[in-house]
């Protein structure tokens, strides 16, 4: 079969930093080794801000949302456009996470919520959104990749102590966003009325609607949320990464990786499966770029091996 | 049962007759009969395990990829014949079932989906990355056609018998091994496995015996693809092909064995019109493939079942 849509080299998705020599201080392996780390524990914010909706989603309701990477790619290119029109990275963001948060909600008061409980059948259908996304996406902006200007004010590079190098601020302040969520997430779940609400309904649904709460709302704002964050985390990597057709089949597999070694359903689980992946990830792409994917892919399958449920997940 | 040995002759006989029989013939052997065949076996491997173990598996892309590619690189970078690096291919493409199914047997439901979907995705960006092994984004390309009795499987339709008989062959296998003892107590496993441990049964070799032997078929298909499609790439084993494979699965019945070869049939037959009318008819497939799910999630196979469930429920009730 031919396949219509071509998908980019995978290595494309790797941060390009040119560990130059110039830089004093260190020598170049030790430099190299910095901003392997650098590019690691940064890239690993971007994941967490991927996999966050994923997981919040899958932990709150136990559906789970196969037109993740898909979702991310359309987030991209909706604040792409809008940061290119206005000129203004912030609205470009909002667009896209507010777009996002509509368009996950539509999918799944339509496609998705007669089914909720029945786990497989939800996922094949997600997988089904994704395959016409990736057409129509294809279809409206071609197969040209982007890239989201850093907005003006973050776009500066900070020293690193110790090194006479320095690192761009953007990728910090990935960074930074992902633990701003990380920690409002957790707040959020375990510490508010709401968060208790929330979980009440997903074990027992009938006895919170008893209490006279409308657990259908519930459900509908958790999917807002969850596809907010991923809407967001597609604004966000649009910037640090160039972006275009076969994303999001890129941005599923790091997801799904992040999820399945972190323990699905757990916010704590992807911040470590994010760093896991992450920096590993960056490691062997930077160390052994042959066999970058064998070694995420060993990692993965050591950590099933001995907790299939993976690191924080709940037992099945 | 006589009434399945009547559909079993027809469907044979119309396979059998139809390159002779086909308007355009140089088109529909190739790209519906032989793509619908070899489509159909990797779609058969999927339908044994989940009517079996009640798995969906996206899996089966990672085990025909590595036969693939193995036999790929081996016959054209290192000069290998065919009558070894075929059985070499599918060796290792069944050893590879063993290893994966070890890990994710001990899942179940979407995690076990999402995990071997993480696999498969995981060999499509090793292909993508490993230049130096796979040639990367290009891929492996004009890989020769096999010649056995001195006949020349580049041709539509020996090519088509070939892949008839290696789907007829596999289809009666899966078949008897579901007519055994061990298909019963397989059977038994997906229906309650703790009643089987109770009862005495150790389930994960059974459950690894019904994984390996499906990643065997896949194995096959692999083969199969490298001889239809005469190159292998990273879209090989990408989403895209993923998602095709659960749409024939789907759409055909999924809890069928023949379910694999109905809706085999139906995707190649609707790609091949619906590429004339649109050029998005990938997305046409996904719509197909959602309403499918939505409104007969028991596939083409299920829905005479589906009307006829329907209909006494509606008469118990009145």
């Amino acid at each position: 079969m031919a396949n219509p849509i071509d998908l980019p080299p995978a290595s494309l998705l790797v941060y390009r930093y040119r560990y130059k020599a110039e830089y004093p201080g260190g020598g170049v392996s030790m430099t190299q080794f910095i901003f392997t780390f650098l590019n690691g524990i940064t890239l690993a914010g971007l994941y967490f801000l991927v996999a966050s909706g994923l997981t919040l989603i899958f932990g709150l309701m136990r559906v789970i949302n196969l037109a993740h990477g898909a979702f991310y790619l359309l987030a991209g290119y909706v604040s792409w456009t809008i940061a290119d029109k206005t000129d203004n990275w912030f609205y470009g963001a909002l667009a896209g996470s507010l777009t996002l948060g509509v368009f996950g909600t539509l999918v799944y008061v339509l496609l998705l919520r007669k089914f909720q409980y029945e786990e497989l059948r939800v996922a094949l259908i997600t997988l089904g959104v994704s395959l016409v996304l990736a057409q129509a996406m294809l279809a409206i902006f071609g197969g040209e990749y982007y890239q989201t200007n850093i907005p003006k004010n973050l776009s500066k590079s900070v020293p690193i102590p110790g090194f006479e190098l320095s690192y761009p601020f953007f990728r910090i302040f990935v960074l930074i966003l992902a633990i701003l969520v990380a920690v409002g997430l957790w707040i959020f779940i375990s510490k508010t009325r709401y968060g208790a609400i929330i979980r009440a309904g997903v074990d027992d649904t009938s006895m919170v609607s008893a209490l006279g709460i409308n657990v259908q709302a519930v459900f509908i704002w958790i999917f807002f949320l969850g596809s907010v964050l991923v809407g967001f985390a597609g604004a966000v990597g649009a910037t640090t990464n160039s972006f275009g057709m076969g994303t999001d089949g890129d941005y599923l597999l790091f997801s799904l990786q992040v999820v399945i070694i972190g323990g699905l359903g757990s916010i704590g689980g992807v911040a470590i499966g994010s760093f896991l992946v992450g920096v590993i990830g960056q490691f062997a792409t930077g160390y052994f770029p042959t066999y970058a994917g064998i070694i995420t892919f060993t990692m993965l399958i050591l950590v099933l091996a001995f907790r299939p449920q993976g690191i924080l997940g709940r037992k099945q | 049962m006589s009434r399945m040995r009547i559909v079993y002759t027809v469907v044979i006989a119309f396979a059998l007759a139809f390159p002779y029989i086909t308007p355009d013939p140089d088109f529909w052997v190739s790209s519906g009969g032989a793509r619908a065949l070899w489509l159909g076996v990797t779609a058969l491997s999927m339908s044994f395990l989940n009517r079996n173990l009640g798995l969906m598996s996206l899996g089966q892309l990672f085990f025909s990829g590595v036969t693939g590619y193995i036999v790929a690189i081996s016959s054209v970078y290192h000069n290998v014949k065919f009558g070894t690096s075929v059985p070499l291919g599918i060796i290792a493409g069944t050893l590879s079932g063993v290893i994966i199914g070890y890990i994710a047997l001990k899942t179940k439901g979407v995690y076990f989906f999402m995990l071997t979907l993480a696999v498969t995705l995981g060999l499509y960006s090793f292909a993508n990355q490993a230049q130096e092994i796979t040639h990367g984004h290009t891929g492996i390309n004009s890989i020769p056609s096999p010649i056995i009795f001195g006949i020349d499987f580049a041709y539509t339709k020996p090519l088509y018998y070939l892949f008839l008989a290696i789907a007829v062959i596999l289809y009666v296998v899966c078949k008897f091994l579901e007519s055994t003892s061990f298909g019963i107590a397989i059977k038994g496993v997906r229906d309650n496995e703790d009643r089987m441990i109770s009862m005495g049964y150790r389930t994960m070799p059974l459950k690894m015996i019904a994984f390996v032997f499906s990643s065997f078929i896949a194995s096959i298909s692999g083969v199969m693809g490298v001889f239809y499609v005469t190159n292998i790439s990273p879209d090989s084993v990408g989403l895209l092909r993923a998602i095709d494979l659960l749409v024939i699965v789907v759409v055909g019945g999924a809890p069928y064995l023949g379910g694999a070869f109905v809706g085999a049939v139906l995707i190649a037959v609707f790609e091949a019109i619906i590429q004339d009318f649109t050029q998005y008819y990938v997305a046409a497939t996904g719509i197909l493939f959602i309403v499918v799910l939505m409104l007969a999630p028991q596939g083409l196979m299920g829905i005479t079942a589906q009307i006829r469930a329907r209909r006494s429920s509606k008469a118990n009730s009145s």
